[in-house]
């Protein structure tokens, strides 16, 4: 066990800190596009000072103009500040979907790992039947069942993307809880508790983390989704997803200040949070074969 | 066998799926506007008014004799609904994997037979693109560039409408945008997996013995390498399938394709929950035996695993 573990760590140390530096500049270019984002969407709209959901429909269809950056829209609402504040709406939905997920995924994981056995077994294969039924399927039957407001659609998409994570965190757990430290807690009388949640979780951090990351960009690809097939955030509120959901027609009207600003937010910071997720995963990887 | 109790644990997650839906199962299944009539023969169908695991087998025993129940809203039994779509979303799905696999194969050794260099980290990024688009989005721009503009191929559906029977040529021309669309997403998935595991593979004895006998670059990557390297692959294919059938969702609601996905969306929609739990059903299954024909292939294209 431990010499196959050592004899390709000497010859793979050097490759993927080579890849980690590779990756430099477009997980750093990555990060900037994401501050950039956040700032945008979080000031722009105080700066155009409109209301986003104001229609004027002598003024719709409008193509980028002076006065309307990106356009209007089918109703004459300005594109801009409605991809300004769908970018708000959409990023919350990734953060807080993605948190809710984690908060599940982390948890199931490290108490199938920590008690392993049966329950372990017997806890995982309900993890593989909810893989057995596509995603999607799950979420829209959630949505259709629970349609409502931007809050339910969060709790929706978080409770059907725990499952990656909670794979992966059990994984770590299993590994992690063979550490002395842990028999060390255990000898001084620690709970299971304790060990898991003061111990074992926070070793779990960068597996954690990273997971996060990959967990955002797929919600807010999934909140995207949910909105085109319009059972996700609910006009007149706009979001990335329901900008795009009358795309097609749009497309026929020749208006593609309408198609391509929202698609390209959306393909623009998904890409971004996976690279800088990657980033980091190369990055953890170089720390433990460094040890 | 792990296939077995996966398959009893999807038909218990569709049955507890039946019981969370508002109003109780029996309005859930009849739709909003189920008469008293209605509902009273389902409540008696299913025995609803008797204990839950008493349920549970009624609800079984329908099921293993075909009954997937009946779609109120659209007046037809539910399994007549899926037989009309399966074979489109097949037809649909197989294309998409054959050409994903077709692509994602050869970009994958190519990466990893130039890995580092400018071409292999340009190829990184576009999958990464590729990997990260929404799938509505990528099949808008298409239909925007090849129905729209170029007019080259359908916007959607499943054949030109006037033709009669079956049109082979228009079929295939109406396939080529949706299967483009729903490739895309596991071609850079699948492509990155090959890339990763060739880089891994050629790293290993083998491969430099190969190389040191004196055979030539292309040689060793198809012959040893590739072969090792799709063993693992081919538990991926396995279960990348429900994900398909969640991208056939989105496909098909683009191209106005009628499959599996578009009802899907549609029952969403109308809250046709009889439809959407026996759909949930028929997919959780073939993914299940999906996932046991790969394990099954992987056997035998490896003699070193064994399963008890």
């Amino acid at each position: 066990m431990i010499d196959a573990s050592l004899t390709p760590a000497v010859e793979e140390a050097a490759l993927p800190r080579r890849r980690g530096r590779r990756f430099g500049g477009v997980a750093t270019a990555s990060l900037l596009w994401l501050v950039f984002v956040a700032l945008t969407c979080a000031l722009g709209p105080f700066a155009i000072h409109a209301n986003p959901n104001a229609t004027d429909v002598a003024a719709a269809f409008a193509p980028p103009s002076a006065r309307h950056w990106l356009g209007t829209d089918d109703l004459g609402r300005d594109e801009l500040l409605r991809v300004l504040v769908g970018g708000r709406v959409t990023i919350a939905v990734g953060a807080v979907a993605a948190t809710v997920a984690m908060i599940i995924g982390s948890v199931y994981g490290a108490f199938c790992g920590y008690y392993g056995g049966w329950i372990d077994a017997l806890l995982m294969r309900a993890v593989d039947v909810f893989m057995s039924v596509p995603t999607l399927f799950l979420l829209l039957f959630l949505a259709a069942m629970f349609h409502g407001n931007i809050v339910t659609l969060m709790l929706v998409i978080g409770v059907t993307s725990w499952l990656g994570p909670a794979r992966l965190v059990r994984g770590d757990i299993l590994s992690l809880k063979e550490r002395p430290y842990v028999e060390a807690a255990r000898s001084m009388g620690a709970t299971d508790a304790r060990i898991i949640f003061r111990h074992l979780v926070p070793n779990a951090f960068g597996t954690i983390a990273t997971t996060t990351t990959f967990m955002v960009a797929g919600a807010m690809l999934a909140e995207t989704a949910l909105s085109y097939l319009g059972i996700g955030v609910r006009a007149p509120t706009p979001s990335w997803g329901n900008l795009l959901s009358g795309a097609q027609s749009y497309i026929f009207a020749r208006a593609y200040w309408l198609i391509l600003p929202p698609g390209l937010a959306i393909l623009l910071t998904v890409t971004a949070l996976n690279f800088v997720g990657d980033a980091v995963r190369e990055r953890s990887n170089d720390a433990v074969g460094s040890t | 066998m792990l296939a077995i109790p996966t398959l009893v644990g999807v038909t218990i997650l569709t049955f507890a799926l039946l019981h969370i839906a508002p109003g109780g199962p029996a309005l859930a299944l009849a739709g909003d506007r189920a008469t008293p009539a209605q509902l009273q023969h389902i409540t008696h169908q299913l025995g609803l008014d008797r204990p839950w695991p008493q349920q549970y087998g009624a609800w079984l025993w329908e099921l293993s004799h075909g009954n997937l129940g009946f779609s109120y809203s659209r007046q037809a039994t539910v399994v007549s609904l899926i037989e009309e779509r399966l074979p489109q979303t097949t037809l649909l799905m197989g294309s998409a994997l054959l050409i994903s696999v077709l692509l994602a194969v050869p970009l994958g050794v190519w990466q990893a037979y130039r890995r580092n260099s400018t071409l292999d980290r340009i190829a990184s990024v576009v999958v990464f693109l590729a990997w990260s688009m929404p799938t509505f989005w990528f099949g808008t721009i298409l239909i925007a560039i090849f129905a729209v503009q170029l007019r080259w191929l359908p916007v959607g559906g499943l054949q030109t409408i006037d033709t009669a029977g079956f049109d082979w040529p228009s079929r295939i021309a109406h396939l080529i945008l949706p299967t483009t669309t729903l490739a895309i997403v596991s071609l850079a998935g699948w492509s990155r997996y090959i890339r990763g595991s060739m880089a891994e593979q050629l790293g290993e004895d083998y491969a430099r013995t190969a190389r040191a006998k004196g055979l030539g670059m292309r040689a060793v990557l198809f012959h040893h390498v590739l072969r090792n390297a799709l063993i693992p692959f081919i538990t991926l294919l396995g279960a990348t399938v429900p994900a398909l059938f969640g991208g056939a969702v989105i496909t098909e609601q683009i191209f106005a394709y009628p499959g599996m996905g578009q009802l899907f969306w549609q029952s969403a929609v109308d809250r046709d929950y009889a439809t959407l739990l026996g759909m949930t059903v028929i997919t959780g299954v073939l993914v299940v035996l999906g996932n046991l024909l790969a394990d099954i292939l992987y056997a035998v294209v490896d003699p070193r695993v064994r399963y008890d």
